[in-house]
């Protein structure tokens, strides 16, 4: 009973300095950190959206999709024509990667993969999900 | 003795199903990977009808010279094509210019022929029958003179629409064809049996080169496969480059001098079949817009190991050319240049030897087993 | 089960009848005709975007497209008296590109005006474009119709002069649409001035045409589907009766009405942009007069590109824009309601799901 109730002392004593000690517990700063770091992917994606490096032939994603525009994030997973079944984002991206751009597919589960979704998420934020939407 | 009974049903079922009209499935339900047919209000199915309509495809005094009939360029025996022949051959060996497309699971496409310049079954089959190079009839009236006095004929209308005498018209005959060749159709291969109900499996090459067909082959844009059925066609016309790079330089006189004759519609299908270089402007001698220079519809692929020679004017005999032509870029010899109207689809794929073999081993596993089996010699689909 | 209820004959006029604006012969509009001689017919080509990658290798895309509008144009009957190019010959502005560019135009069998884009231009402020084009602003007459030349792709000259190390570098910030660094479209004092005084000597009911690579309006900023002194150009273009504008930079079809001027945007033949409506951070202004064009499937290269024929009829514009892969479109002036219609889709319900952007 003493031990718990100075456990409990000490908990909210470190609560009261801002360092979160429970499993479920976290603070307006590591929020706002979190959401820096993924801001940093956004950035990232950004470099990978103008860059030249992804394809072959010089074109670059920002060239058809200025700031992501109609790519549609909200809409997948969704039937694609040109793959001919329901697919993720990550799938059309590299769909437009081996075909306008002439360039390698990305590895679905790598960074840079994320990095370019993480950018189309931001550009679309504040808009509704329609899964499937044509 | 109750086991008997039941392998016994089982094989008379299973005899039934192998021996039941091409493509019928039990309790009406479409073939594996395909959706319902199309069955236009007007023309409903039914078995008389089937069946006057398979006398009628059949019927070789339907031409000048009682030598041929819609089953001499359609033949079961052929996949309902007349292979190997690149073009096809009417009355007295007249040849036109263009391949003969297989019946089976033409009933799925919207317009008919390779220029699309029938709107359906009903009214594609009005036609050969007066082409000078197919059936050289001057016009209909030899044929409904023999319907109109022929006995069986006659019973067989009377039955199916209730007509007799002059109430027999062209538009009894070819809607009995065409709820005939609505029968013609076939899915069920071993792609379908794999992709739509995984209960069989693919060999290594047919599953890399379905791989291929979607991603580096870029097939299935044009060759539609969707999540739960695959017609293989998209029912578009494009210019993929066979044949209009023999006239790229002649176009602008042939395409000026087609217009200027203000051909109508019956002019249209004469002209295209008697001259290859009017034939090779495609879609355009229909719609004469620009879009429409050099290109034709896309068939399906299914069955298509079983309906070579392959394009518009079978110019290209194995599967393995077809592929090569793709990966040129829309050229069949490499390095001739590409014709300006060249559709956007179409452009270099890099593809090794290896790939191509794939493609064409996976092209080989959309043959349906009832189709393989009218065919002598075939590799009945694996 | 549905209804098989078209005979042939309607099948085949509806499948042509909407090709009749990409087929030969032409003129699919039917406008009063005051003095049959003032009517004509111009090709517009335009954002070709020719883009080299190294060598004697160029984007084979954006090559197709330049290609095949040249092609067509070429089989145009009756010729058109002329050709204009609207500018975005090049990519990067590069020597190899504008030559290249050229070497495709060059077979074109009419006479060829060109019109300054900033992808033309801000690698050397136009200086090989002149050895090939001409002057980057001008004006001439034909068949009773004043039609000018602007250069409406400049911008400040802090931004053109000072601010970029390289000019390769200014070129590439300009390059890239939604690029932040970029800066404003203007036509500038200097063009403005003269452009007062050349049309100074015109009669009001004489037919003025514009030709300008920015929009002469003020639709999306941060694409710089701009012009920034819009309003003072448009005021000069007042006094007039028949007034049009044709655009290029944005690769859409875009129409407007502005008091007595109409606006049309042509298409590119390289690629789509999308509208900026559909970009869903920043507010912008598309004309609401404006029927989009067709979504794009980027599997056709072609799909959502295109070139134009223009009709001059009684000093009045109608567009026809032939598009690959979809129904060509008619955009023409309707006396009845003074404004730019779209021949066929203008009503609600005779527009289709891929007019749908979002």
């Amino acid at each position: 009973m003493k031990t718990f109730f100075a456990v409990g002392l000490a908990a909210i004593a470190l609560v009261g300095l801002g360092i979160a000690v429970h499993a479920d517990e976290f603070t307006k700063e590591d929020a706002a950190r979190w959401q820096a770091e993924y801001m940093t992917r956004v950035e990232a994606g950004r470099a990978l959206w103008v860059s030249a490096d992804l394809g072959t032939n010089g074109v670059v994603c920002a060239q058809c999709h200025p700031n992501g525009a109609n790519t549609h994030p909200e809409t997948y997973p969704k039937f694609q024509q040109q793959l001919g079944r329901v697919i993720a984002l990550r799938e059309m991206i590299n769909w437009c990667i081996l075909n306008p751009l002439e360039g390698e597919p990305l590895d679905v589960q790598s960074p840079e993969m994320v990095a370019i979704e993480a950018y189309l998420a931001w550009e679309r934020r504040g808009v509704e999900l329609s899964p499937g939407k044509h | 003795m109750n086991r008997i009974i039941l392998s016994l049903a089982l094989l008379i079922g299973s005899v039934g199903v192998i021996l039941g009209a091409a493509g019928q499935s039990r309790a009406g339900e479409p073939p594996l990977g395909l959706p319902p047919v199309p069955i236009p209000a007007d023309n409903p199915q039914s078995p008389a009808k089937i069946a006057l309509g398979e006398k009628l495809f059949n019927d070789k005094r339907f031409s000048s010279t009682s030598m041929v009939s819609c089953s001499t360029c359609h033949a079961a025996e052929k996949a309902f094509t007349d292979g190997p022949l690149s073009v096809s051959e009417g009355i007295q060996g007249l040849t036109g210019t263009r391949n003969a497309p297989t019946v089976v699971n033409a009933a799925y496409l919207t317009t008919q022929f390779w220029d699309g310049r029938s709107p359906s079954l009903e009214d594609q089959a009005l036609h050969p029958f007066l082409n000078p190079v197919e059936m050289g009839l001057p016009d209909h009236s030899p044929i409904l003179a023999i319907v109109r006095s022929d006995d069986d004929y006659a019973k067989a209308f009377k039955d199916v629409f209730d007509v007799t005498g002059e109430k027999i018209t062209m538009t009894e005959v070819t809607k009995a064809i065409a709820s005939f060749e609505r029968t013609q159709i076939a899915g069920n291969s071993p792609f379908d049996r794999w992709y739509f109900t995984e209960a069989a499996t693919l060999n290594e090459a047919q599953l890399r080169g379905f791989g291929l067909f979607v991603n580096e082959g870029r097939c299935v844009s044009c060759h539609r496969v969707e999540q739960t059925q695959a017609l293989f066609t998209d029912n578009r016309f494009h210019n993929i480059g066979v044949g209009i790079n023999n006239i790229q330089k002649e176009v602008p006189e042939i395409a000026g001098a087609f217009l200027a004759a203000e051909a109508t519609l019956a002019e249209v299908d004469v002209q295209v079949l008697s001259d290859v270089r009017t034939s090779e402007i495609g879609r355009f001698a229909v719609t004469r817009g620009f879009d429409d220079l050099g290109s034709f519809k896309t068939p399906t692929l299914r069955n298509i190991a079983l309906t070579a020679p392959y394009m518009h004017d079978g110019s290209l005999a194995t599967l393995r050319e077809v592929v090569e032509h793709y990966n040129n870029g829309g050229v069949t010899k490499p390095g001739d240049p590409v014709n300006d109207f060249l559709s956007g689809g179409i452009r270099p794929l890099n593809l090794t030897e290896q790939q191509i073999d794939d493609l064409v081993a996976f092209m080989e596993a959309l043959t349906s087993p009832e189709i393989a089996a009218l065919v002598p010699k075939s590799p009945s689909g694996k | 089960m549905y209804d098989r209820n078209l005979n042939r004959r309607d099948f085949l006029k509806a499948a042509g009848a909407l090709a009749a604006a990409g087929s030969l012969p032409l003129t699919s509009v039917e406008l009063a005709f005051a003095d049959p001689r003032k009517n004509f017919t111009f090709a517009y080509i335009s954002d070709s975007h020719i883009q080299h990658i190294k060598g004697d290798k160029f984007v084979r895309n954006w090559d197709r497209g330049l290609i095949r509008a040249v092609a067509e144009t070429n089989l145009l009957q009756p010729k058109p008296d002329f050709v204009v190019f609207g500018g975005d010959l090049a990519q990067l502005g590069s020597k190899p590109e504008l030559d290249h560019g050229m070497e495709m135009l060059s077979k074109l069998d009419y006479k060829v005006h060109g019109v300054l884009g900033e992808h033309d231009y801000y690698l050397d402020l136009g200086e090989y474009w002149s050895k090939l084009f001409g002057d980057h602003y001008s004006s001439w007459d034909h068949k009773g119709v004043h039609f000018v030349v602007l250069n409406s792709i400049l911008t400040h000259d802090e931004w053109t002069f000072d601010r970029w190390p390289t000019a390769e570098q200014r070129m590439s910030e300009m390059a890239g649409l939604d690029n932040p660094n970029g800066s404003p479209f203007m036509v500038g004092e200097r063009q403005r001035e003269w452009l007062r005084k050349d049309l100074s000597r015109l009669k009001k009911n004489t037919p003025v045409v514009v030709f300008s690579h920015s929009p002469i309006q003020k639709i999306y900023k941060g694409w710089n589907f701009w012009t920034d002194d819009a309003e003072q150009v448009q005021e000069i273009l007042k006094g007039f009766d028949d007034v049009t504008v044709v655009y290029g930079h944005v690769h859409q079809i875009q129409y407007n009405q502005i008091g007595n001027i109409s606006f049309h945007s042509v298409m590119a033949t390289a690629w789509p942009w999308p509208y900026p409506q559909s970009y869903a951070q920043a507010k912008q202004y598309l004309p609401k007069l404006t029927i989009p064009m067709n979504r794009a499937d980027p599997f056709f290269e072609r799909d959502a590109t295109g070139w134009q024929m223009i009709d001059m009829d009684n000093g009045r514009v109608a567009l026809n824009y032939n598009l690959y892969d979809n129904k060509n479109r008619v955009v023409a002036f309707n006396a009845k309601s003074g404004q730019p219609e779209d021949s066929w889709y203008q009503e609600g319900e005779r527009q289709i799901p891929p007019q749908t952007h979002y």
